[in-house]
């Protein structure tokens, strides 16, 4: 297992390599992993649709659905970003506070996506490597 | 040589005055006292390249103008330099007239008087470089030192401050001490150079010196933080002020003012990182607290529950009872510490669930006369009109009473505690109930009266230590009182020495059965005591599971397709091979709808598109289907457990799965509770006795059973085409005892119906009486431990005895109360004091208990 840095939560990742028939072939995983990052881009999109159009609930929809994804993943950077999303999509911060400002909570919203955009670009490589290198 | 002058009565002895003067090495003039020019000397004359002719008998402010013309002020200053040396009678130096050849000229200036009569004004010139400090020229200045001195000599005085000139280019015009100590440059290294190679390479490289130039010279002055580097390469952390100095309108330069705050970014940093890591500590606190406390309660609590389950003596099960009840109070308050916070902000919530008050009154009264003394006695009055069951939050309830029964129990070393319940006022929804407790304790002073409900305080500092506890508990109290829609308070016990608390709380009413039943269903939670087993039984309940999966059917609900796939493999690799899948809710319930007994258990999202995991449950609820609904969801908030609950789900995962977890919670509900369409199997049977009975009158009665009807025949499809399990009431109770582990007998035998029904006010009349619930049963590892360790064999059934529900509560609030089941290892049946919403039927009893084998789905 390689080290994903605080990307990945190792121990629920490897649950998920544990599911392979071997660890030559991980016919389970990897198509897994890598259709996660296709949803990731087709939710980033409607993210962006929804950021223009200014629709909170879509993000905080969206948040959540991509959130459960990563987070079934151990996708921890990613998963944390989405909570942003959603979580101010529900006009609250990540604490649970009421933020009644629309354009604070896009503003906040509009910062996590590029950070998840980020951060998943930069985890999509490393998975690339792993699983090119295995 | 002015005293010479002075003591003029003797000149003839020394050299002739006027030729002193005249040799004089410093440019000098003689002025009459109405300041005409008298004598010049010969230096003078000199330097000014002028004749004794030019000079004499000049009027001397005409005479300055006309050689140097000054500006008027400049020509001002010699005139109150010579107005204030007459007034003082003392030498002055005027400030420097600046000429148009490039120098400054000022004028030392000595009055000469003999008594109160001027006699001459001696003026002595000195030349100089040109005034810079022109901005200054109209301020008053100490006498004896020009603006330029002084403020040369405070800029370069100046030590905190490193404080320079730069030329319009930005290069170092000055110098001052402050900045030689900053930066750590002498004057003649750094004069001439650009102020940049102060400057890090980031700022360079963002061209951050021009820039400051620049808004500089458009605002007038730029401030800014930032590192700045020393001679050495050391750098500090510096606040710096540019101005731009303008001179007659024309720019000349700008001024730099330099402050070393490393000392205070520092402070702030090392205070900032002070509060940062308090932060985290306190939540880290908090978080392990709660985990690390909260575990080993939940492990006592379940070894409570299971050990309640086991045949005890009465004695014994008053004890084990007492065990309980102390233990949920003390992981309440232990969850009320960590929740002040919460309090304190108005957050905490209030749940709402059945409250049986005679049962929690008598239990906390038990609970506590055991602390006490023989030397005091309870009185417990309920009053007749007190409800049994209402709807509201018994673990607060509970929980205020418990602290002022508590407190009384402290206090009072003889005499009396009288607890006193009754409904207070009534209305169409509610009640509110009263209880009241007094004690004959030492009372509470009347100056500590006022104070009794602030947090963290105690009426008497010297009771401390005495009397133990937090000071928190009123505080908490009435706060609970007030978030139930009551009020707490305190008088004195009008009879003897004592006190009186009292609080008030409301209650809903319970309007009908189903609601009853709804929240039945949430309170089933003894199944529990399997989600904290240790990780070797977790491997063990795996092995059990795989036996049992195969035959299995679950249905999976969750929208998204990485879960979706995730999980199904996590199942599959548990040995679950039928697993069907909806993905939202709306596919779900019609799923289950056209097969009522399809599945064994239904593992749902929560967060879907079209319908939510809460409409979902509920909707299947709606139309009687019982079957194990488990949550899943990555909401984390303490609550979200509830709500699921609420909405009629049975369990909770939280995301991301975790394997173990979920072969615990699937060990639970396929392994250790009974299957719910055996359930319906014996509701079937008790339903075609009492038909007759019940169609007719009430037609909503009728309505249901026709829709249990239904349900029962889908069912019975249902399990022979999709599980091919065999029917339990088929009497193959052979091949159901094969997937018991350890082939013990089970503890559990009562009968379980889960239907809301409206038979109980006909049939109580059968000795055999049935818990309307989900019973677990117990882990057979944990059954031997009890049994080894407190040498009590299972074999008689108990019947419980806590007073005063015999037989008359409704089968929620004894669930509230306890919720016991009696065990059976000989083949009777257990009694329980539960209210029978079904009256078991004697033909459905004979196939549970018949061959005193244990039932397994």
């Amino acid at each position: 297992m390689p080290d994903f840095g605080d990307h990945v939560d190792n121990g629920i990742f490897s649950q998920i390599l544990e599911m392979d028939e071997s660890d030559h072939d991980r016919d389970f995983s990897e198509p897994l992993v890598f259709n996660f990052f296709e949803q990731a881009q087709e939710t980033f999109v409607k993210m962006d649709a929804a950021l223009a159009a200014r629709d909170l609930n879509e993000l905080s929809t969206l948040g959540h659905f991509l959130k459960g994804s990563s987070a079934t993943l151990g996708f921890n950077k990613i998963r944390d970003s989405c909570q942003v999303v959603q979580q101010y999509g529900h006009k609250l911060t990540v604490d649970g506070v009421s933020e009644p400002d629309d354009n604070v909570c896009l503003k906040k919203i509009a910062e996590a996506l590029q950070t998840a955009k980020v951060d998943t670009a930069e985890l999509e490589k490393k998975m690339r490597k792993f699983f090119g290198a295995e | 040589m002015m005293h010479h002058l002075d003591g003029g009565g003797n000149a003839s002895s020394h050299p002739d005055l006027g030729l002193l003067f005249d040799l004089s090495p410093l440019p000098s003039l003689l002025l009459s006292p109405a300041w005409r020019i008298t004598r010049a000397s010969a230096r003078f004359l000199d330097e000014w390249h002028l004749s004794t002719e030019d000079c004499v008998g000049q009027e001397l402010l005409a005479f300055v103008q006309q050689q140097l013309s000054p500006s008027p002020i400049h020509l001002k200053f010699l005139t109150t330099a010579i107005d204030d040396a007459i007034a003082a009678r003392a030498e002055r130096t005027s400030m420097p007239m600046n000429t148009k050849r490039s120098v400054a000229w000022r004028a030392r200036v000595i009055p000469f008087f003999k008594g109160d009569e001027l006699l001459a004004i001696a003026t002595e010139w000195q030349e100089g470089p040109l005034s810079e400090l022109n901005l200054l020229k109209d301020e008053e200045v100490q006498p004896g030192l020009s603006t330029d001195e002084a403020f040369r000599i405070l800029v370069q005085a100046v030590k905190d401050y490193a404080i320079f000139l730069l030329d319009t280019t930005g290069r170092i015009a000055t110098w001052n001490t402050g900045a030689e100590l900053l930066k750590g440059y002498r004057r003649d290294e750094i004069v001439g150079k650009h102020f940049s190679v102060f400057y890090g390479k980031e700022d360079l490289a963002s061209k951050k010196p021009e820039m400051e130039l620049e808004i500089c010279m458009r605002d007038g002055r730029v401030e800014d933080e930032g590192w700045r580097y020393r001679k050495d390469g050391s750098r500090f952390w510096a606040n710096v002020v540019i101005t731009a100095v303008y001179k007659d309108g024309v720019h000349v330069g700008f001024g730099k003012v330099t402050r070393d705050l490393t000392e205070r970014k520092s402070a702030e940093s090392r205070l900032i990182a002070a509060y940062e890591e308090s932060e985290k500590l306190k939540s880290d606190f908090l978080a392990n607290m709660s985990h690390e406390i909260r575990t080993p309660m939940h492990g006592m609590l379940s070894a409570c529950a299971l050990l309640l389950d086991t045949t005890l003596s009465p004695r014994q099960r008053d004890i084990v009872g007492i065990m309980d009840e102390s233990g949920q109070v003390l992981l309440q308050v232990i969850n009320d510490i960590l929740d002040y916070s919460k309090l304190a902000s108005g957050s905490f919530s209030i749940h709402s669930d059945i409250v049986g008050i005679t049962s929690i009154v008598t239990l906390v009264v038990r609970s506590v006369q055991t602390t006490l003394p023989p030397s005091v006695h309870f009185e417990l009055f309920l009053a007749p009109d007190l409800p049994r069951s209402v709807q509201g939050d018994p673990l607060r309830y509970r929980q205020i009473l418990h602290n002022i029964v508590g407190n009384a129990a402290k206090f009072t070393e003889k005499g009396s505690i009288r607890v006193r319940a009754g409904v207070q006022r009534e209305d169409h929804d509610s009640y509110v109930v009263m209880t009241e407790v007094t004690d004959t304790g030492i009372g509470i002073p009347e100056a500590a009266a006022a104070g009794l409900f602030t947090p963290f305080t105690q009426f008497d500092a010297t009771t401390t230590k005495q009397y133990k506890g937090t000071g928190l508990g009123l505080s908490i109290a009435k706060s609970l009182a007030e978030l139930m829609g009551g009020s707490i308070g305190y008088r004195p016990n009008p009879e003897r020495h004592g006190s009186i608390f009292w609080f008030t709380a409301r209650f809903k009413k319970i309007k009908s059965l189903e609601q009853i039943q709804d929240w039945k269903s949430k309170l089933i939670r003894k199944g529990d005591a399997i989600l904290a087993l240790p990780e070797a039984d977790v491997v063990k309940l795996r092995q059990e599971l795989a036996e049992v999966a195969p035959i299995k059917s679950l249905l999976l609900v969750e929208d998204n397709v990485i879960n979706q796939t995730v999980m199904l493999v996590m199942l599959r690799s548990l040995g679950f091979k039928n697993t069907a899948l909806a993905s939202n809710g709306s596919e779900a319930v019609n799923m289950v709808r056209s097969k009522p007994a399809a599945y064994d258990i239904v593992l749902m999202d929560i967060n879907m598109p079209i319908m939510d995991g809460h409409q979902a449950s509920r909707a299947i609820r709606d139309v009687g289907i019982q079957v194990p609904i488990v949550a899943m969801t990555a909401y984390a908030l303490k609550g979200d457990r509830e709500r699921c609950l609420e909405h009629g789900m049975n369990d909770y995962i939280p995301k991301p799965v975790d394997k173990k977890y979920l072969i615990k919670v699937l060990g639970k509900w396929l392994l250790h509770m009974k299957d719910y369409r055996k359930a319906f199997d014996e509701q079937m049977n008790k339903l075609r006795g009492y038909e007759a009975l019940t169609l007719g009158p009430k037609g909503h009665v009728a309505e249901r059973l026709q829709q249990l009807s239904l349900s029962i025949q889908n069912e019975g499809e249902g399990k022979r085409s999709a599980s091919g399990l065999p029917d339990v009431s088929d009497k193959s109770a052979e091949d159901v005892r094969a997937l018991e582990p350890h082939g013990t007998q089970s503890s559990d035998d009562t009968i379980v119906g889960v239907h809301p029904t409206p038979l109980i006010e006909h049939h109580q009349t059968s000795s055999v009486v049935s818990s309307p619930r989900f019973e677990p049963l117990l882990p057979p590892v944990q059954l031997e431990l009890l049994d080894s360790s407190l040498g009590m064999g299972i074999t008689a059934t108990d019947m419980i005895t806590i007073p005063p529900a015999q037989g008359s509560h409704t089968s929620a609030e004894a669930a509230d109360s306890g919720g016991d089941t009696g065990t059976s290892a000989n083949g009777t049946t257990a009694t329980t004091p539960l209210d029978p919403p079904f009256d078991s039927n004697h033909g459905a009893a004979d196939v549970i208990h018949g061959d005193d084998s244990t039932l397994q789905p």
